[in-house]
């Protein structure tokens, strides 16, 4: 236990030669989840380390989830922000020693080192107050202007979006030093019971198909009227196709419903705004397919162990935060100007490749309209990939050399 | 049973000069009432001091009440006496070492109260304050730690007066002491007569040491002209509403980017009720002085619930008005003088000659003064009238300056130090003198602080603010051209009257006085925010000094000077700009971890 504000020199150092590590990752259920391949790098590359994770708390249960994780701390982001407001309101001491009682809650010993994963500087300060060390972003500390190769790297890829082959998830190994997996990496998932209307998912009939309806952002929402058409052309097409609606957004999901014949709303479940993140991870799991735009629960349905199909548009950029594994498709919009496919992302598209999903689902042909792309993920030993569908198949060499650039004194 | 002289035995002890004026006293005030559950309740003119049912039951909910407000290292004060069911409620309840003081205005009612039932232990714990209004002002401001006043409103009722009295004593006092620095956002209107006092309250404010962020919305008077262009007056009002809707949004925007302490609204600021209620909701404290007749301007009624704080320039049944309307606290604030603006002038011949008379006013037209103007013509002494909105006035037409054009203040202060008399003459909608004469208009000050004769109307709170050595005052307008010849025949006594004036201006008078008024006044409701800053309890040694137990955060609040207010965000700028290239204590990481929470901004947009 260290000491509490007296101040004093923390103390509270293990003392046995276990040693014990932390993974920050603050940041949402999409970059969690994107995590994995780092957690399950770091566990084989040191089997015998104790690898603890801090995260949101609404996020802890998918972090008790995943491979390799230990413990889970819970950050209360809320109450930290309202304890930061009534301390810009008037410092006290108090206010100091209730932050100092706040970490000390979380673990009453520091961490050998700390492997901090976002650039948020309160990430990088709750890892330099639970850990001796911090491998991170920055290389000097919290207030460090200098960055390390791999932080450098990612922020130039999110503020150029430049074209980039590393996936964010194998840029988070590099990050904590290790190289990626070089296989799809699942959560550990126990059946789980779920209620008794939503139990039959995924054992009569079929193919079940997980729709996403939401998105964390209105600029990534897919028009309702789209997946009205998409679960009708489905379901004609497919006489024991089943569709489960998830996500947070119930009064979206009803007018999906509303907007359909009574005739396959038998078909249809709404587990819509009322499922905690393992009952969703169940459901997803259940699914032969997941399709949506929502990223984070996406990455969920790859980590169950799905097969996804995303729809990325506005920011979303299929080579830097694809659904992580093998055999994932995405159609990726583009901006299509005098006959050009532009690059640039912040496209809002104007067709959707409704049909052509079905097809993707039903007969396995994959292929672009106006405006979309497809591409189809792949996991080789220097992480995940994507090629575009019908292309050249072959690895990008662009990773290794980026690997070999950053992180050239284990180059492997 | 002798319960008095059982509650005196302790009392003798701890506070024998008040046992031996309760001993003196002669009681008689309460009238005792058995309660339904029999325990002994009062009465007093006729009203139930405390409840006839079960006294004790309500003085625990009155005391768990207050309890939540009671803030530690607070010194809790309680108005109103009775039978101290109440007090004894909170005493039970209070923190283990916080201290409880009861103000006796009539010691004859704890007399009463003392002979009515047994007391325990707690009342020789209690500090006792009592004598004159000052005297007790003195006496709770000795403590030198935070106030926290709690009324128990059935019997406060008895002695509203003195309490009142109190609260003025001790807001003087706390005024005096102020040494810590506020935040201050003064919100202006977009025109008008408050505009140039909305200037000088933000340069009393700065003159004080506070920061001050001036919301101007006189930048905007020109957008504001355009929307009034239309013909159809709808239109008119509809996008001059809409407008000012949108600077009100302004405001709350430059609020969330830069939190203030306190948001201080000028008479016709835009703020609507939506957006004071939306600030109440995120926690700003709002005050709004409000420098108009509220009898004839209206449009408080609409926004009384809005604000924390009103302060006005009437008093009694514009505080009740104000009260009905929903409004939670109503001071009296009067206007006052800006001694840089406001002031004596070396005039030169040409502008003796141009603004001079034996007699002027500066002022609009209002219909009072169409009427009673024209009384005061003479072929004895020259008259010049300057100001605008005269109109149609004919008589007047001879003496009227520059065509009625309206003059700036530079002008007005020529004119008012060129006259050898100043009329000053409030306005009202009548063709008399104002038949509720009660403030005292921003003229009068004005007036007195450049040093300038005046003979202005009397008004119901002028005694309070001006004697008749420093104002002279006329109460029936027959008597006004007998004062003008009386006064224009003596110039020595008209510099006497004039420097005396002056000298109460810049003695209690200047908008510096009334800021700190206004600010002691929130300061003794808010002993936990405002009070707090204003005693420099945020400053950085005292800040330091309650920090010894920490030495390396009381060493961080040592790197600034010790009168300089310290918040979050100063030190973590400090770590921010001294921690690059070592290792950070712990202490920095915490106080880095809490501002990157308290940097969000405030969602209030």
């Amino acid at each position: 236990m260290w000491a509490l504000l007296g101040f004093g020199q923390a103390t509270g150092l293990r003392d046995n030669d276990m040693r014990h590590a932390l993974i920050v990752q603050l940041a949402r259920l999409g970059d969690l989840l994107q995590t994995l391949p780092a957690i399950t790098a770091i566990k084989s590359a040191d089997p015998s380390l104790t690898l603890d994770l801090l995260c949101p708390m609404p996020l802890s249960p998918i972090g008790r989830m995943l491979p390799g994780i230990t413990r889970v701390l819970e950050w209360d982001g809320l109450a930290w922000r309202q304890h930061g407001q009534d301390a810009g309101a008037g410092l006290h001491l108090e206010h100091l020693r209730d932050a100092e009682r706040r970490i000390s809650e979380l673990s009453s010993e520091r961490y050998d080192w700390a492997y901090v994963l976002n650039q948020h500087p309160r990430a990088l300060l709750a890892g330099a107050l639970l850990a001796r060390e911090v491998k991170g972003p920055r290389l000097r500390g919290p207030l460090g202007e200098q960055l390390a190769p791999w932080a450098s790297y990612v922020r130039d890829v999110a503020a150029t979006r430049r074209r980039c082959r590393v996936h964010l998830a194998d840029a988070f190994c590099g990050l904590c030093g290790v190289y990626p997996p070089g296989k799809p990496v699942t959560l550990s998932r126990s059946p789980r019971p779920l209620p008794p209307d939503l139990e039959l998912i995924g054992k009569q009939g079929g193919p079940w198909i997980g729709l996403i309806v939401g998105a964390g952002a209105n600029e990534r929402l897919v028009p309702t009227e789209v997946w009205q058409w998409w679960v009708r052309q489905f379901m004609e097409a497919v006489p024991a196709g089943r569709v489960v609606l998830v996500g947070q957004e119930r009064e979206r999901a009803r007018y999906i419903q509303d907007q359909l014949p009574s005739s396959i709303l038998g078909r249809l479940w709404d587990a819509t705004g009322r499922t905690s993140l393992p009952e969703l991870a169940e459901i997803l799991g259940r699914c032969h397919t997941v399709i949506g735009a929502d990223t984070g629960p996406l990455h969920l349905a790859a980590a169950v162990g799905a097969r996804v199909i995303g729809w990325y548009f506005a920011r979303a950029r299929v080579h830097e935060t694809g659904p992580y594994g093998t055999d994932h498709l995405v159609w990726q919009a583009h901006e299509v100007r005098d006959g050009v496919v532009s690059g640039q992302s912040g496209v809002q598209p104007s067709s959707w490749p409704i049909q052509e999903t079905i097809d993707a689902v039903l007969t396995g042909r994959m292929q672009g309209l106006e405006g979309w792309s497809v591409w189809v993920s792949q996991c080789d030993r220097w992480g995940a990939y994507y090629s575009e569908a019908g292309g050249h198949p072959a690895p990008p060499r662009e990773r290794e050399d980026l690997w070999r650039e950053l992180q050239p004194l284990q180059g492997g | 049973m002798d319960y008095l002289n059982h509650n005196l035995e302790g009392l003798r002890h701890t506070c024998p000069a008040l046992a031996a004026a309760v001993k003196d006293a002669s009681g008689g005030v309460l009238m005792l009432k058995e309660s339904r559950e029999g325990s002994v309740s009062a009465m007093c003119e006729g009203q139930w001091i405390h409840s006839a049912y079960d006294p004790r039951k309500e003085a625990k909910a009155w005391a768990e009440a207050q309890l939540r407000e009671w803030q530690a290292g607070e010194v809790a004060v309680v108005l109103g006496v009775g039978l101290l069911y109440h007090v004894e409620a909170l005493a039970a309840v209070k923190a283990a070492g916080s201290r409880l003081a009861v103000v006796i205005p009539d010691v004859s009612i704890l007399k009463d109260a003392l002979r009515a039932r047994p007391m325990g232990a707690w009342l020789n714990a209690v500090e006792w304050i009592l004598g004159t209004a000052p005297e007790m002002a003195e006496q709770l401001v000795s403590h030198s730690a935070a106030l926290r006043v709690f009324t128990y409103a059935p019997a406060a009722r008895l002695h509203a007066e003195i309490h009142r009295e109190l609260e003025e004593w001790l807001r003087r006092s706390v005024a005096k002491q102020q040494g810590g620095q506020l935040h201050v956002a003064v919100v202006g209107p977009i025109y008008g007569g408050s505009l140039p006092i909305a200037k000088y309250v933000v340069t009393a404010l700065e003159t004080l040491g506070h920061r001050v962020s001036w919301i101007d919305h006189s930048l905007h008077r020109a957008s504001y002209d355009a929307f009034g262009a239309y013909r159809d007056m709808r239109h008119r009002q509809a996008m001059q509403s809409r407008f000012a809707e949108v600077l009100s949004l302004s405001t709350i925007t430059h609020l969330s980017e830069d939190p203030p302490d306190l948001v201080l609204a000028i008479a016709q600021a835009p703020l609507t009720l939506a957006v004071l209620e939306h600030l109440r909701k995120k926690k700003f404290l709002t005050a709004m002085w409000f420098v108009e007749n509220y009898r004839h301007l209206t449009y408080w009624q609409q926004l009384a619930a809005g604000y924390d704080y009103w302060f006005v320039i009437q008093q009694a049944e514009c505080h009740e008005a104000f009260k009905r309307a929903g409004a939670r606290s109503v001071g009296y604030l009067p206007m006052a003088a800006d001694p840089a603006v406001h002031r004596p002038l070396t005039l030169t011949d040409a502008e003796r000659t141009e603004y001079g008379a034996d007699l002027s006013f500066v002022g609009a037209g209002y219909p009072n003064r169409r009427v009673l103007l024209p009384r005061w013509l003479s072929k004895d002494w020259s008259f010049k009238l300057w100001g605008n909105e005269w109109e149609g006035a004919a008589d007047l037409a001879p003496v009227l300056q520059r065509s009625g054009a309206r003059i700036d203040t530079e002008a007005c202060m020529k004119v008012f130090n060129a006259s050898a008399i100043n009329l000053n003459l409030h306005s009202c909608g009548g063709e008399a003198l104002d038949p509720q004469a009660d403030f005292v208009n921003p003229r009068t000050f004005e007036l007195a602080a450049c040093g300038a004769f005046q003979l202005t109307d009397e008004r119901a709170l002028l005694p309070d603010l001006f004697t008749e050595e420093e104002i002279v005052r006329f109460r029936r307008t027959e008597d006004v051209p007998a004062l003008i010849r009386m006064w224009l025949d003596d110039p020595s006594g008209r510099r006497t009257v004039a420097e005396a004036a002056r000298q109460r201006v810049l003695r209690q008078h200047t908008y510096g006085h009334r800021m700190k008024e206004l600010l002691a006044a929130i300061g003794l409701r808010q002993p936990d925010r405002i009070g707090a800053i204003l005693r420099g309890d945020r400053n950085a040694g005292a800040l330091a000094v309650r920090a010894e137990s920490a030495p390396e955060f009381s060493a961080m609040l040592r790197r600034f000077p010790l009168g300089q207010r310290v918040e979050l965000k100063d030190v973590a700028a400090d770590i921010r700009a001294n921690g690059v290239g070592r290792a950070l204590e712990r202490e920095e990481l915490l106080i880095l971890l809490l501002d990157s929470y308290r940097a969000e901004t405030r969602d209030l947009v």
